[in-house]
């Protein structure tokens, strides 16, 4: 039992030790569902045009600069995120259906130290609600920052669907501020 | 007169078998919501809904239908539930984290793949013993020959389909396929095999005479699992909200339908009329007509509703 804890122990340090890996991650057997909504005092083709922009400076990360490449193509379509202390965010875009106003973004660079998620996956769907309103709907996919099973407390499948629940509102209360603020733009 | 009425006896009962014969039920492993969905599929309407911890992923159901078999990765076990009543019979421990399972044309044994501690597991279910063999990083999907010989066994971070002889209980071969193979299906024959390869977007055609590739095909955005129906082969896209579908004969492609959000576990009516998928970030089952690919109907499910495995079984 000591040996197992340990062994635990070891792997979460040199997790929290690896930087974050571009690659396909290793996780866990059960996939994470959060889902949030906000209304939005502007029409549906008014937050479409920010959403579907691939490069919109939103964020509730302090971001310092944003690369992007791609054109706006699925599956070709990056940005990176340059945060403070030099840690970086690159997304993916997976779709983009203008009939649907529907985006799916991939990120890329798994981080838990930044998000106890990893595989972190999110689907952004607007729907009209009258002609001057309408509703962001998000929709995020990810696993637990542990890939194993018996997860510590701290990476376990709790602590990340909080973790997600907090950044996605927190995402969309900024877009909703920077959609509705004409003279931030 | 008296023929009339026999006729009409005839008629009748030749309704009512047919009916019987036609009529399936789907049962859905809802991995958030922690349950099994049993959903009548002539009328698609939820019968019952079982509470299962252990966010549940894996389902199969006995041939004779009175068993469903489901894996509960983080619970660590399998719970055997009887369809009709729901009523859970049995939970059996497996020791690291059990995902995809299939159940032997008997109804005898279990194989289970061990997600976590990388292992192919059989379990008597009369004895309660359990076999182990190693397969290799995350074994994912996996499937059973008809005649109830050979197992196929997704090494998924191997990228790699294992061969595993079900009697011996033994490795015969590996075949390199696509990156991340997940779900794999084998056709009523025997004769092919089919592993949805999700990062690399396509789905390998394996030969179970050679233990070859015999073909890639090129679907869209992470394949998850594939069904074969009508002498098509259907294959979920979880990113895209697809199904790809071909051509079973010469693998040409037919035609893309579009599905709900993140469409997963995917199978076929027992008569290949009609192809069911769960949609799990939209909580649907959507059944789709085989051949006029038209949607046939929707249902709400319970929440992530995930169906890895071959969930359709004849109701009772």
């Amino acid at each position: 039992m000591m040996c197992a804890k340990f062994f635990k122990k070891l792997v979460v340090a040199v997790m929290l030790l690896t930087p974050p890996c571009a690659a396909f991650a290793a996780h866990g057997a059960s996939p994470l569902k959060v889902v949030e909504e906000i209304k939005v005092d502007a029409p549906i083709e008014k937050v479409w045009a920010v959403v579907d922009d691939f490069a919109h400076p939103v964020s509730t990360y302090s971001v310092e600069r944003i690369e992007t490449s791609g054109n706006n193509v699925p599956d070709q379509a990056e940005r990176r995120l340059f945060l403070k202390d030099g840690v970086t965010i690159t997304e993916v875009l997976t779709k983009r259906d203008g009939e649907r106003f529907m985006i799916g973004v991939h990120r890329k660079t798994d981080n838990i130290q930044l998000l106890p998620a990893v595989n972190y996956t999110s689907l952004i769907t607007l729907r009209p609600v009258d002609q001057g309103h309408s509703v962001i709907e998000w929709k995020a996919r990810f696993y637990r920052g542990y890939p194993n099973n018996n997860p510590p407390p701290e990476l376990n499948d709790d602590v990340a669907v909080a973790a997600v629940k907090k950044l996605i509102i927190g995402e969309l209360a900024a877009l909703k501020n920077y959609i509705e603020k004409p003279a931030g733009r | 007169m008296r023929k009339q009425t026999l006729s009409g006896v005839i008629f009748l009962s030749t309704l009512f078998f047919s009916n019987a014969l036609l009529a399936d039920e789907a049962f859905i492993t809802a991995q958030n919501g922690q349950s099994l969905d049993i959903i009548d599929l002539s009328s698609m309407k939820k019968r019952l809904s079982v509470p299962i911890e252990g966010k549940p992923a894996g389902v199969a159901v006995s041939k004779n239908g009175r068993r469903v078999f489901v894996t509960s990765p983080e619970g660590r076990f399998i719970t055997v539930v009887d369809t009709k009543t729901g009523h859970i019979e049995q939970r059996i421990l497996v020791k690291g984290g059990p995902l995809g399972v299939v159940v032997s044309n008997t109804g005898r044994r279990l194989y289970v793949t061990d997600f976590y501690d990388d292992m192919l597991v059989e379990i008597d279910l009369k004895t309660h013993k359990q076999r182990r063999l190693a397969i290799g990083p995350k074994p994912a999907g996996l499937a059973l020959t008809p005649d109830g010989k050979m197992l196929l066994v997704a090494a998924r971070d191997d990228n790699q389909i294992v061969f595993v002889d079900a009697h011996r209980f033994r490795q015969v071969d590996r075949l390199q396929v696509g990156r991340h193979p997940f779900g794999v299906t084998i056709d009523d024959d025997g004769r092919s095999a089919y592993a949805a390869n999700v990062e690399s977007d396509t789905v390998s055609v394996i030969d179970l005479v050679s233990r070859k590739a015999r073909a890639t095909l090129h679907v869209e955005s992470h394949p998850y699992g594939v069904a074969l129906a009508s002498e098509r082969i259907f294959v979920s896209n979880q990113h895209s909200e697809s199904l790809s579908v071909f051509n079973a004969k010469d693998l040409t492609p037919v035609a893309t339908v579009k599905v709900g959000d993140y469409p997963e576990g995917i199978c076929a009516s027992l008569d290949g009329a009609t192809v069911y998928v769960a949609n799990w970030f939209s909580n649907e089952l959507w059944a789709i007509d085989a051949l006029s690919l038209k949607v046939r109907a929707k249902t709400a499910t319970s929440d992530g509703p995930r169906a890895f495995g071959l969930f359709v079984g004849p109701a009772l």
